[in-house]
């Protein structure tokens, strides 16, 4: 599929419009305000419609929607780059999934820092011994009471 | 795309269908699992691709489950062994030609398969910019843009032949060259429209003709573009000679 899609115009009796191979990407986001359980917040094109969502995940991923809401979100044209000329923020379309026979989605936490323990004898573990050393040698002491040494005595 | 191939493929696409929503929760999850996987994309050829066994000949393979977890909410997140990664491994972008030597079906479970791995890497960008953390191994979004641009390309010439053959058609959107209010030819790609374009009155404003006042700014513009060009000959002449007498010995570039 190009990138400007046009669809065949549909007049009363024409068989059903059907897309192979779309091209459009849905973006899943983190809510930045408080969403009920069973909502799934998406980042959607402009041109994509509830209808286009609902199948879209109904059919690619296999996920029961019930509801589908959508708005647009309106970017700044106000920012001005170093020649002073307005910069747009692209808009884009937001929209809320809530899935059907109640189940819930948590956003998870993908960036979780993992610990990892670098081979023995490697350079990388000699390496960070010696940042553990700096570390605990620059520690203040913890007889003054969190008093920097900066102040005398 | 739709238009042309709607009446054909049709009866192929309920098929599709069919066996795409049969086969949807095994087939697709397990080839992004085999794509997302740290396998280089070249592997990939090695494996057949509408075989039903979809073993992992190496070692390092994830174990492949076959129940559907969160009900493919999933899919739009990397698998859980590479969350937190700063690199995560992946292999070279389909070719064209590789692309070329895949059937029609493949190439359309391909497609899909592509686009949910697009709409991860995507999902996995937003969040990394909301957390303002560097987003692992950005190149993967560009290796699946390109592959899908050259899986279009390939999809567009077999569509292009078969036209071609059936209907002696060059092209799948009929056009005509005309002329706008400017002077200039231009190849106007036709729309479809409810109306006949006489009651049409928003294609009546638009006007493929260009009215006699303009007639004589074609000229102009004409003697413009030929100044310009002749003055941009002028000067790589000038340049040639200057260089030839400067360093003689240098042999005069073709121009």
């Amino acid at each position: 599929m190009a990138r400007r899609l046009i669809y065949p115009l549909y007049q009363i009796g024409n068989p059903q419009l059907r897309i192979f191979r779309p091209p459009f990407s849905l973006t899943l986001v983190r809510p930045g305000k408080e969403q009920p359980q069973d909502t799934v917040q998406f980042r959607i094109l402009m041109e994509m419609t509830k209808c286009d969502v609902r199948n879209y995940l109904e059919k690619i991923y296999n996920v029961p929607v019930g509801a589908v809401r959508t708005r647009i979100q309106y970017c700044t044209n106000k920012k001005r780059n170093h020649l002073n000329q307005k910069v747009k923020r692209p808009d884009y379309k937001v929209a809320y999934v809530q899935l059907a026979q109640q189940q819930t989605f948590e956003f998870p936490d993908i960036f979780t820092e993992k610990d990892v323990k670098s081979a023995e004898g490697s350079v990388e573990e000699m390496q960070e011994k010696f940042m553990e050393d700096e570390k605990q040698r620059q520690k203040p002491d913890l007889r003054r009471g969190g008093v920097t040494e900066w102040f005398g005595l | 795309m739709a238009a042309t191939s709607v009446g054909r493929v049709l009866t192929l696409c309920r098929q599709f269908q069919n066996a795409f929503r049969i086969s949807t929760s095994l087939a697709v999850q397990q080839s992004a699992l085999t794509l997302t996987k740290s396998q280089s994309y070249l592997d990939r050829l090695t494996y057949p691709l509408l075989s039903s066994n979809w073993h992992c000949h190496v070692g390092q393979c994830r174990p492949l489950h076959t129940t559907i977890s969160r009900r493919g909410l999933e899919g739009f997140f990397d698998i859980p062994e590479n969350w937190g990664e700063a690199t995560v491994k992946s292999g070279a972008p389909w070719t064209a030609k590789q692309l070329r030597t895949k059937s029609n079906e493949d190439l359309h479970k391909l497609w899909y398969v592509l686009l949910k791995e697009k709409n991860m890497l995507l999902t996995i960008e937003q969040e990394s910019k909301r957390q303002r953390i560097q987003m692992p191994s950005p190149e993967r979004l560009k290796k699946i843009e390109r592959s899908m641009k050259r899986l279009d390309t390939v999809v567009k010439e077999r569509e292009d032949a078969l036209r071609l053959l059936q209907t002696g058609q060059e092209r799948a959107r009929p056009g005509a060259w005309r002329k706008d209010i400017f002077g200039r030819v231009y190849w106007y790609r036709f729309r479809e429209h409810a109306l006949p374009w006489y009651m049409n009155k928003r294609y009546k404003r638009k006007r493929f003709y260009t009215p006699l006042f303009v007639t004589p700014h074609i000229r102009l513009r004409l003697e413009k573009h030929l100044r310009a060009k002749t003055r941009i000959q002028n000067k790589e002449r000038e340049k040639q000679t200057v260089l030839q007498e400067k360093f003689p010995q240098i042999k005069a570039q073709s121009s």
